[in-house]
């Protein structure tokens, strides 16, 4: 079923995209060609980290910008993109993804650190070129949240088309997921209809994950003492016998050596603190808290932590836990010193991330620059790749989108897309519904099958 | 030309700071409602130098908007206030007609978990007697929440089954829910069958297999036939046949739909569906409005040349995968093209204060600005019946109208004053509120 879907899509993808030749194409995956040199010209550059150009250049070199400026010269041979009469700003960066997975929640322990989300990505789901179509070029795809600690998160670039290895972004921070509150206590659904697990309440929650470390700090001495011994091993003496290898501890000690970063679901703001003394207490490194429907009750707390908040922007009252959340949430973390991400958590909200970031610009007067962050360098910041991605800057990945208009502007649209340089939406090219208007009325007057009907081939 | 306009200060605290404006000016009466904030009543307001975007007219810029026992009774570049008129300076804002989600639950809903707070669905596929209306909570904080971005006008429908009930048209102003009430009933709300499945909100909620789909059609075709039977005996023992008649409540209800005298809302996706609906509405002599229909562009003409309304949306809808990557984005723009009369719909209750942004993502596929604040005002009021109440700026219509520093539709923008039947409606609402107080703490 999921394979038929990605084939209708794919093949639409190939009839709009590559052939718009009187037959239809066959069915190939069509990887956009990789080029090594390109330019995108007298375009308005959102820039994020160093303000606006206005009719500015990028070159970009082997995926990586090479050069921003309004006096920048085009380089001899590079693919030219033109930008007139657009706004380009850096690829949009979804911190809470669940997008491109076989499955989202290994959902029947309350501790599963042990799972990889890496292992359930499915590289061909039609959302991935949805979400390009709306600026997107990188997303952290988490495990869901019925867990008080989850699994391993997977951090993605959208490269539509391309084997699955090549969308998984290598050399980044390891990252966990943890939940708290009414998912990880099964408010509202249970792992097992009928059979509640431990935990029931916010209780337990904090317990459950306390315990968890408190028995990877065991786990840690067990090997930390199994390795001081054999380095003091002398000839002749019997080998010392190895713990007992745990895949659950192993990642939490991960965490607890600050190798694997804790992304933490939370609404409430008494949890938020709860989770700031846990990490406060066994010392891992909370980089962001997810959701943070509270976050503006303990503006200070969470920046006196350096912790991030990954919000929605006005997406309220659909749980009890969600009551208390407004959309000024990001006006008031920003202005108390918190870096502040909008994600999705949702493929069809991803699609339109810079409307969300907009709307922080009205509700408590967030500035134009600080919502663009919260889209860009403050997800980079959260996930530790703000030197790589996030803004337009030399050096940094050539991930950007091409805007019709200013991307909070209400008539605005996605024109063009590109992940390390490469083209990988364009409107022109790609299977809108105004083509798909055409072929039907070309159908109509010439008769003939048309490609109307993508994918049903 | 797309307004614009630079924001002064933020948009804390601006209920009260003009509140207290507003006394300082002239006596005003004040009415404390839990429901609706502090709404100030004044008899008379007079909103100048400002730009006036009257929808069913061009644009007019200085102008002066004048409101007296919650009409407005000039609009205009020449209007001019009258002695003892609250005075509100309009420059650099916006004027424009209070907006309309054609497709909401609020008032039926709170905390969507909490099922105590619940009253959308009822049990079975036939319900025409449930009216929204009945069960419409006047205090319920979405309502203050919603209002606050500029939505001030709001159809209420339940949902589920095949006839789910009565929708109501109401302002989001009012102690009861009699007040409330713009029109109510303002439609019946059915579901046309479908295989289609899918959907965040369950829109497309009849699922199945074709089969099934069928005996759901049959049976609505059945019950639409015998509410046509039950009309007519009516009608018969009115004009003086002899013989009786038991009273049913859910044929009673049924009565005005199949005269043609109340509008039917059909819920559906599909162009099958909406071919579907189009034959009932021949078969039943039903006067039907289209709603959701993220396919009906492949049918603009005939819709066009039927006078069938559509109300499209949300545009926040997750696309199946067999769809154009923006047909739910375009869709609105090739209907109002063809001449179909559209409005929009949010489909929600804590999210329709973002109805505007629907209309934007519409925008940036194809639909003309003109044609989406029309969608948004006017075209609402229109299918309901209510035109000549609600839905531009225009003298003798009610005064429910929003002033904004900027477009409604642009997301960095948003209403500075909002007014319902005259009414100044201060932003006091559980997320102003909750904003205050947290803004004021200090730091630990």
């Amino acid at each position: 079923m999921a394979a038929a879907v990605g084939a209708a899509t794919l093949l639409l993808l190939v009839v709009a995209g590559v052939a718009r030749a009187q037959q239809p194409a066959p069915f190939t995956m069509p990887i956009p060609p990789a080029a090594h040199l390109v330019a995108i010209t007298n375009g308005t550059i959102l820039t994020v980290s160093h303000g606006t150009i206005e009719h500015g250049t990028i070159v970009i070199r082997d995926g990586r910008i090479a050069a921003v400026g309004a006096h920048v010269a085009v380089p001899a041979g590079a693919q030219v993109i033109d930008a007139t009469g657009r706004y380009v700003m850096p690829g949009i960066i979804d911190e809470h993804s669940h997008s491109a997975l076989e499955v989202v929640n290994e959902i029947t322990n309350a501790i599963d650190p042990e799972v990889r989300m890496a292992d359930a990505v499915k590289q061909d789901m039609p959302a991935i070129y949805y979400q390009l179509a709306g600026g997107v070029t990188m997303i952290h795809v988490l495990h869901g949240s019925a867990n008080a600690i989850g699994g391993q998160n997977v951090l993605l670039k959208l490269k539509w088309g391309l084997p699955v290895d090549s969308l998984v972004v290598q050399g980044v921070p390891a990252s966990i997921k943890f939940a708290l509150g009414e998912n990880p206590k099964e408010s509202n659904f249970q792992a097992f209809a009928g059979h509640p697990r431990y935990p029931q309440t916010r209780m337990g929650v904090e317990e459950i994950i306390r315990d968890a470390f408190t028995r990877a700090v065991a786990y840690r001495t067990e090997w930390q003492q199994y390795d001081a011994a054999r380095r003091a091993l002398r000839r002749g003496q019997a080998e010392p016998i190895p713990p007992r290898r745990d895949l659950q501890l192993d990642a939490l000690v991960e965490m607890l050596d600050g190798r694997r970063w804790v992304h933490s679901h939370a609404y409430r703001a008494d949890e938020m603190l709860m989770l700031l003394k846990v990490a406060h207490d066994f010392g891992f490194h909370l980089a962001s808290f997810e959701h943070v429907l509270e976050g503006y009750k303990i503006a200070d707390e969470i920046a006196a932590a350096h912790v991030g908040a990954s919000i929605f922007a006005d997406f309220w009252g659909y749980k009890l836990e969600a009551w208390d959340a407004i959309p000024y949430d990001a006006a008031l973390l920003t202005q108390r010193g918190v870096r502040v991400a909008v994600n999705s958590d949702d493929d069809e909200r991803a699609r339109r991330l810079y409307q969300e970031a907009a709307k922080t610009m009205h509700f408590g007067g967030v500035s134009e620059t600080d919502a663009l962050k919260m889209i860009t360098l403050n997800p980079a910041w959260m996930l530790g790749i703000e030197d790589r991605v996030g803004s337009i800057d030399v050096g940094k990945d050539a991930d950007i989108a091409i805007f019709s208009g200013h991307p909070f502007a209400p008539a605005s649209r996605v024109e063009m897309t590109l992940v390390d340089g490469r083209v990988f939406f364009d409107r022109t090219t790609a299977p809108t519904l105004d083509y798909l208007m055409q072929q039907l009325t070309e159908q109509r007057e010439h008769g003939g099958p048309a490609r109307a009907e993508r994918g049903q081939q | 030309m797309r307004p614009r306009a630079r924001r002064h200060g933020g948009t804390d605290a601006r209920g009260v700071v003009l509140a207290a404006l507003v006394l300082a000016m002239t006596p005003v009466a004040l009415h404390a409602q839990s429901a609706t904030g502090l709404a100030v009543y004044a008899k008379g307001w007079a909103i100048r130098n400002v730009t006036i975007v009257p929808v069913t007219g061009p644009r007019i810029e200085h102008g002066t908007v004048v409101i007296r026992d919650g009409k407005i009774v000039a609009a205009g570049a020449d209007a001019a206030p009258q002695a003892g008129d609250s005075v509100l300076d309009g420059t650099g804002l916006f004027v424009y007609p209070g907006l309309i989600d054609a497709g909401t639950r609020l008032g039926l809903t709170e905390i969507s978990s909490v099922p105590g707070g619940e009253d959308q669905q009822e049990l079975g596929d036939f319900n025409p007697q449930d009216a929204a209306l009945d069960a419409v909570n006047p205090n319920s904080e979405l309502i203050p929440v919603t209002r606050s971005n500029g939505v001030t006008t709001a159809i209420t429908s339940p949902r589920g089954g095949l006839v789910s009930g009565q929708a109501a048209l109401m302002d989001l102003l009012g102690w009861t829910p009699q007040e409330l009430a713009v029109r109510a009933p303002a439609a019946m709300v059915m579901t046309y069958p479908s295989t289609g499945g899918g959907g965040r909100f369950g829109r497309r909620a009849r699922q199945g297999g074709a089969e099934q789909v069928n005996r759901q059609v049959l049976a609505l075709k059945a019950y639409l036939g015998d509410a046509k039977a039950y009309a007519d005996i009516k009608a018969r023992l009115a004009a003086g046949a002899p013989g009786t008649q038991k009273t049913d409540l859910a044929m009673e209800a049924m009565v005005p739909v199949v005269r043609g005298e109340e509008p039917v809302i059909f819920d559906v996706e599909t162009a099958e569906q909406i071919q579907g609906v189009l034959a009932l509405a021949d078969s039943f002599g039903l006067k039907v409005i289209l709603r959701g229909a993220h396919e009906a562009w492949r049918l603009a003409d005939t819709l066009a040349a039927r006078h069938v309304p559509v109300i499209v949306g949300p545009t926040t809808t997750e696309v199946g995968p067999d769809e154009p990557y923006d047909e739910i984005y375009a869709n609105p723009g090739v209907l109002a093209k063809a001449g179909v009369t559209i409005a929009f719909q949010t489909n929600d209750a804590h999210g329709s204060r973002d109805l505007p942004y629907n209309a934007a993502l519409a925008e940036a596929y194809g639909l003309s600005a003109d044609d989406a604040i029309k969608a948004l005002t006017i075209n609402a009021a229109q299918i309901f019946g209510v035109a000549d109440r609600l839905g531009s700026i225009e003298p003798g219509k009610e005064a429910t109208l929003i002033v904004t520093d900027g477009d409604p539709l642009d997301a960095r923008y948003g209403p500075r004053y909002v007014f319902i039947r005259g009414a100044l409606v201060p932003f006091d609402d559980r997320h102003t509120r909750e904003y205050e107080e947290f803004r004021a703490r200090p730091k630990p």
